[in-house]
């Protein structure tokens, strides 16, 4: 107590103006609060997002890009700048999706290390019918045992199982959505129409729900042999090879060394989501905006809770200066008041926004939308706390230095004189 | 007998709302153990010399010495070290913070000087609080306390670190003549037995006529009666 004389100043202050104390730090604990849930809810989400994305989408995708426009043949014949060609109404070759040699791009995928697994697969957009209700989507033709090394489809599976695409002639498995739309359930008979016409009944071995809304609804998996019955094409044709890596963050550099060796489209995940991506950011930036708005609305309260309380304490400061204690001494206290407000206001803010994201995330919500999922994923990560707790003491400290220096500034003559 | 407080050639100006000489010429000594008043009509600049005397207003002309020590060169935080230890206050209107109890107001200088443990403080804190008779108070927040309880706590208060002088703006002008007259006669008991400086404005003749010396102040001027 002798090395902090302004101690027992401070918490007789903070205590013989219970309520005032209280309400400010009440400030403090609301923006603590509402940073912790609102990080935790909105990260939360996104991690779980972009877990489910890349749980159900390739690292790398190959595919041959159809949508090149071959350049009019009539710039060969006047290769010269000065001539001006004009080709209207310029349509691509008809070029099959093929990936050429596809399946020996496959074994050399397979001898990279960085890479844990390759499925080659041909998809093509398909109608599927039962009776008279008929829903249009893709069928996947894959060979699901690799399918299901890279997407875990295995785990996904709400009813069937996954290797009777191998042991039943004509197997088919469904995406959940898909299979309400058409009413279908297990080990009925669908019949399944490619865009050539070709019609071939399947039967339903399997319903998978990924979480991913918009696959659930369209998607449909079948044998390679299958689909390329559908699509009226010969065994070795396949569009496009997905590939799982060992490590993820190497997508991109691999990609472009796939694109270029095999001379196909390398997309990594990163480039298929990228307007997921670029929505996150959006988010972020607005999720940060509320954040600093709700601090700083605090951070004015606790500015006007020490202003009136300095306000009212004229008389005390001019006191405590005519009875020695120094301008630091006096700025000090009204400082330590407010850091003081700020811990303890910041220390039940986390424990609230703990509590609230807990309490949140154990309550059943069966968010249906972009993506399903039981409960609110919410993200606990330390870093949120700490982060929100040495924002909250660095607003309240800036709040509380301006009216404390003020303090400090007070000439006791004046008030004294003025009694 | 040795100068405590000495002034030169000492001029004070208000400059709002107009220009105004308040204190004219002034040359005064204070010397250890006397217990002198200064007296004079209101306006003629009581209150203002003692401000001035007591380091609580700088805006001076000419010189004032604190055991040999000129106030205006000190930094702000030497000056408050030097009330802190030396110099001890007593106002019309108490002073007391109002939230913390008659112990605490009278400990309150002395955890800021720091040199007694805070036991040894108490304890010097408690006997202060005893020689003026409030120490059944002590543990009473000051503002459930009378106004000549009051007072005495903050005659405590500036005993608490020994100092070398102690002022008082008129001490007993908020008290009635019998409270008046017990905190007067406790001043005069502490300027007899302890050897206590003290230097009071009050414009009260019956009180100032029992100090040692009255410095009478007309017009910001000292008229010195011994001539007269």
């Amino acid at each position: 107590m002798n090395r902090l004389p302004i101690f027992k100043i401070v918490i007789t202050h903070l205590t013989s103006r219970k309520r005032q104390t209280i309400v400010s730090m009440l400030g403090v604990t609301f923006g603590i609060t509402v940073f912790i849930f609102q990080a935790g809810v909105i990260t939360g989400l996104q991690d779980f997002f972009i877990e489910k994305t890349i749980n159900s989408t390739a690292h790398i995708h190959i595919y041959q890009d159809k949508n090149q426009k071959s350049a009019p043949v009539l710039n060969k014949v006047y290769p010269e700048d000065d001539t001006w060609i004009s080709v209207s109404n310029i349509k691509s070759k008809n070029e099959l999706p093929k990936l050429k040699r596809g399946l020996q791009i496959v074994e050399i995928l397979e001898s990279y290390p960085e890479v844990t697994g390759v499925s080659p697969s041909l998809s093509t957009q398909a109608i599927f019918k039962i009776g008279v209700a008929d829903v249009s989507g893709m069928i996947n033709g894959v060979n699901i045992r690799k399918e299901n090394l890279l997407f875990d489809l295995e785990e996904d599976m709400l009813s069937g199982s996954i290797i009777r695409l191998e042991t039943v002639n004509n197997g088919i498995i469904l995406g959940s959505g898909l299979a309400e739309s058409l009413g279908t359930v297990l080990n009925d008979n669908i019949t399944v129409v490619s865009p050539g016409g070709v019609a071939l009944q399947m039967k339903v071995v399997g319903i998978l729900e990924t979480g991913l809304r918009e696959l659930d609804n369209s998607r449909a998996y079948s044998s390679i042999r299958n689909s390329q019955k559908l699509m009226n094409v010969t065994g070795n044709y396949i569009t496009d090879i997905n590939i799982k890596l060992e490590n993820v963050d190497q997508s991109g550099e691999l990609a472009e060394e796939f694109q270029s060796r095999f001379g196909y489209k390398a997309e990594d995940w990163k480039q298929a989501n990228e307007g997921i991506f670029s929505v996150f950011r959006i988010q972020n930036i607005v999720t940060y905006l509320v954040i600093i708005s709700i601090l700083l609305v605090s951070g004015f309260g606790i500015f006007n809770v020490l202003s009136m309380m300095i306000y009212e304490k004229m008389n005390d400061i001019a006191i405590l200066k005519s009875i020695g204690y120094t301008d630091v001494d006096i700025r000090n206290i009204f400082l330590l008041e407010a850091l003081i407000i700020g811990f303890f206001g910041g220390i039940i803010g986390l424990v609230v926004g703990f509590v609230i994201s807990w309490i949140t995330s154990i309550i059943p919500t069966n968010i249906e939308g972009f993506v399903s999922s039981e409960y609110l994923s919410i993200n606990f990560d330390p870093t949120f706390y700490l982060l929100a707790f040495i924002f909250g003491l660095v607003a309240t400290g800036i709040a509380g230095y301006l009216p404390a220096k003020k303090a400090s500034n007070i000439d006791p003559i004046n008030i004294i004189r003025s009694q | 007998m040795k100068k405590v407080l000495e002034t030169k050639e000492l001029n004070k100006y208000f400059y709002t709302p107009v220009e105004f000489h308040v204190l004219k010429e002034i040359n005064l000594s204070i010397y250890s153990g006397e217990f002198a008043a200064i007296v004079g009509p209101s306006g003629s600049g009581k209150s203002t010399l003692l401000y001035v005397l007591s380091s609580l207003d700088r805006e001076y002309e000419g010189q004032v010495l604190f055991n040999d020590v000129e106030f205006k060169s000190l930094p702000n935080h030497e000056l408050a070290h030097l009330r802190n230890k030396s110099i001890g206050f007593i106002f019309q209107f108490h002073y007391l913070l109002a939230d913390f109890t008659a112990l605490d107001n009278v400990m309150l200088p002395g955890l800021k000087l720091g040199e007694l443990t805070h036991d040894d403080l108490e304890h010097r804190a408690m006997q202060k609080l005893e020689l003026l008779g409030i120490s059944d108070q002590a543990t009473k927040r000051v503002n459930r306390l009378s106004g000549g309880q009051q007072q005495r706590v903050s005659v405590a208060r500036a005993l608490i670190n020994e100092p070398r002088i102690i002022f008082c703006d008129e001490p007993t002008g908020n008290l009635d003549s019998k409270n008046a007259m017990n905190v007067f006669n406790l001043l005069k008991n502490l300027t007899r037995e302890f050897d206590q400086t003290i230097l009071m404005v009050t414009h009260d003749d019956s009180l100032s006529s029992k100090t040692d010396r009255q410095i009478q102040l007309l017009d910001g001027k000292i008229i010195d009666r011994s001539e007269n």
